[in-house]
């Protein structure tokens, strides 16, 4: 069998003309971002970066219109987050159509991961996110933030809501549908006990 | 013995079994809210419905019985249908408030809405009829919108207590349950209302909002309460104990459980455990388990048979095993009765559950001997200063008034203590015990029934189940138990003692092993039959 040997030319003589296009690129960006205006970056932390509506930056616990926490201390954010961030103590409200209410409602900031579970998982629009990404502190206490904190932070008034919810609906046709979906075509249903789950199965 | 088919499975049941009962032992559930294993049939919910060969309309599974032949369909098209529609009409006025409910993650109407269910509200949640919410009844919460009108409180008040509190009042859609005036439930078994209620109506004011169900991991247990030893769960999160339920017996509590045994767990994660060993000097100075137990075991030396050991019947079998191998290896006088436990073991303080001893292992004291010498010679030859040492596996005997001056004159009073408190200034070694809920073990109930109960919490600190801290003493003593877990402990116990010949854990599973023969002590058979 034959043996094909490549030969390479070791005998590179070193061009001008490479290194001026180089630097032509070096000066066309240069001219462009100091003084077209033409920066892809910006003079962080003076300026901000506009970010999408769906951003999931630091969380907000929204308020009704006496102030008090919306939140009902169900614990689905707690029961669907990943990171398991999320600390809650629920209380009795007086009022007898809401019940209960959040006394404790903790994320640690450091361990969540900004998925946006909880935001889904909410069925009070309680929970939302901002577009507040500025996650800075000198102590990891300082990024356990608290339900008051969550609720009212002087910052987070000039950073738009991130994600939320879109179109509200507490009965969510599109939820049964999957789950009817879930039911049918794979057999599962959440929620019950292994028997009546395998029968359907049959 | 009818033969019978359910979705396709045959079986042969005794002759007045229900379908529904017969569907359980296939593993077929079928749905329902006011059918209760231990509460009479009512009938009244109609979820329960079954299509029937030869039947020309569906029947309800509770209340009909299999005769030979039958053919059920559980889940054919009528019958699912009919389970739809059922839902639906329960779920007309139904509030929808899961997220504040308690019941939510253990409640028949969402469990079964999931499986049977799924439709859409055909009613605006505005449009519903209101009914009374957050209504105190003393331990018990009531929200009549969430009710499903099964009426199971209803039986459960009359059948098991007697005291009829509860009733409907209104009619057609305004039809709700209440107490007259709404006065609050005042007998000791209103847990059980919360847990006989299918839905979130009747909710138990102690675990009010404290802990959604889901995170709740439970254990298997036994109440040590009283000689009556109810099977029970204990529901913990991250080691701290939320909640005690009733785990189905039929020999023993059926399915309830007093108030009283509810609010132990309070005492589990109290402040006030003992969580070091200890020894009294000038003053009190904390020691490692492992010094106080060579103290103790160079103490017992010293004493050379000069010693009384006292038991105690909040102790386990395997504990109590330990503890007289302890007693045995120093020479020592032995007893556990303190203010006479066993005169009252089959005592009942009502028709339901509760037992005048509040011990829940004075039968298992009876059977292994531990009642040997008495607690009257114990206690005179503490007062004629001849005892150099006197170990109590409980604190039950620092708190006889009477026994104090007998007590200061023995040189070493070690005592194995759970929590604190004023009378274990009286001891001179305190050593830190685990609870029940911290430990493996068995007890033996009034009826000589040996139950399992399993470790659900860590002990916190040094504390240790009693049966280690016998064993480390004996360790240091030079004469080593020689088992490493509780489980060895008792095919120990069951080699000792001809009674318990053949037992382990495994074959205690479930409901427990009830001792062949008429006992030690007090057990008579004519008290069995009383009891």
């Amino acid at each position: 069998m034959a043996v094909s040997v490549v030969v390479v030319d070791r005998n590179l003589r070193p061009g001008v003309g490479p290194i001026l296009k180089g630097f032509w690129v070096t000066f066309k960006n240069f001219v462009e971002s100091a003084f077209l205006g033409k920066a892809a970056t910006i003079q962080y932390p003076e300026q901000k970066r506009q970010v999408s509506s769906r951003y999931r930056g630091i969380h907000i616990l929204t308020q009704r219109e006496d102030g008090t926490p919306k939140c009902v201390a169900c614990y689905m954010c707690a029961t669907v987050c990943p990171a398991e961030c999320i600390y809650i103590e629920a209380g009795e409200r007086p009022e007898k159509t809401i019940e209960k209410y959040p006394t404790r409602f903790e994320i640690d900031l450091l361990r969540c991961v900004y998925c946006g579970f909880c935001v889904d998982a909410c069925p009070e629009e309680a929970i939302i996110m901002s577009g507040e990404n500025n996650l800075v502190g000198t102590s990891r206490e300082e990024l356990l933030i608290d339900r008051d904190r969550l609720m009212a932070r002087s910052e987070l008034v000039e950073h738009e809501a991130g994600y939320r919810p879109v179109d509200h609906d507490v009965r969510r046709p599109v939820r049964i549908a999957a789950l009817e979906r879930l039911r049918d075509e794979h057999g599962i249903v959440p929620g019950m006990p292994q028997g009546s789950g395998a029968r359907r199965q049959r | 013995m009818p033969k019978c088919t359910i979705d396709g499975k045959q079986i042969e049941v005794a002759a007045g079994t229900t379908v529904i009962q017969a569907a359980e032992l296939l593993g077929i559930h079928i749905p329902h809210f006011c059918w209760h294993p231990d509460l009479p049939v009512d009938g009244n919910c109609r979820m329960c419905l079954v299509e029937i060969e030869k039947m020309p309309k569906l029947q309800i599974a509770c209340n009909t019985q299999v005769t030979d032949g039958m053919v059920v369909q559980t889940e054919s098209p009528k019958a699912a249908e009919a389970h739809r529609t059922t839902l639906e009409f329960l779920l007309v006025n139904h509030p929808i408030d899961c997220p504040v409910c308690d019941q939510a993650g253990e409640c028949y109407l969402q469990d079964n809405y999931m499986a049977h269910g799924l439709h859409e509200s055909k009613v605006e949640l505005e449009d519903k009829v209101r009914k009374r919410k957050v209504v105190d009844l003393g331990p018990i919460m009531l929200d009549a919108e969430r009710c499903v009108l099964c009426s199971r409180c209803l039986r459960f008040e009359k059948e098991v207590t007697g005291t009829n509190s509860f009733e409907f009042v209104n009619r057609g859609d305004n039809t709700q349950i209440s107490t007259f005036e709404n006065r609050p439930i005042t007998h000791e078994y209103a847990g059980n209302l919360a847990d006989v209620c299918p839905v979130g109506a009747l909710l138990s004011h102690d675990f009010r909002f404290k802990m959604r169900v889901w995170f709740l991991k439970s254990h298997e247990s036994v109440c040590p309460g009283c000689s009556t030893g109810c099977n029970l769960f204990v529901d913990e999160r991250d080691g701290e104990v939320q909640r005690l339920r009733p785990r189905r017996n039929p020999d023993v509590n059926k399915s309830w459980l007093c108030d009283p045994g509810r609010a132990l767990y309070h005492a589990i994660g109290s402040q006030t455990r003992v969580t070091g060993a200890r020894v009294k000097g000038a003053v009190w100075e904390g020691v490692s388990l492992a010094d106080a137990a060579q103290r103790v075991a160079a103490a017992l030396k010293e004493a050379a048979g000069a010693s009384a050991f006292l038991a105690s019947p909040q102790a386990s079998n395997e504990d109590l095993f330990a503890f007289r191998a302890l007693a045995e290896a120093a020479g020592g006088r032995l007893d556990f009765r303190v203010g006479s436990p066993e005169a009252r073991l089959r005592e009942r303080l009502d028709n339901v559950l509760q037992r005048a001893d509040r011990n829940p292992n004075t039968q298992g004291c009876l059977d292994l001997g531990l009642g040997r010498d008495g607690v009257g010679a114990i206690l005179a030859a503490c007062a004629a200063g001849q005892l150099k040492a006197l170990v109590l596996q409980g604190p039950e005997l620092l708190r006889v008034p009477e026994a104090a001056d007998a007590l200061a004159k023995v040189p070493l009073v070690v005592v194995m203590a759970t929590h604190e408190g004023p009378e274990l200034e009286r001891a001179s070694v305190v050593l830190p015990a685990a609870v029940w809920a911290e430990a493996e073990g068995t007890f033996t109930n009034y009826q000589r029934r040996v139950q399992r109960f399993r470790g659900a919490v860590p002990p916190p600190g040094d504390a240790r189940a009693r049966w280690e801290l016998a064993a480390a003493v004996l360790e240091a003593f030079g004469r080593p138990l020689g088992a490493t877990s509780a489980r060895e402990l008792f095919v120990r116990v069951a080699a000792a003692h001809a009674d318990y010949a053949g037992l382990d854990y495994r074959a205690l599973a479930g409901s427990g092993r009830v001792l062949p023969g008429a006992g030690s002590g007090v057990a008579g058979s004519a008290q069995e039959a009383r009891a």
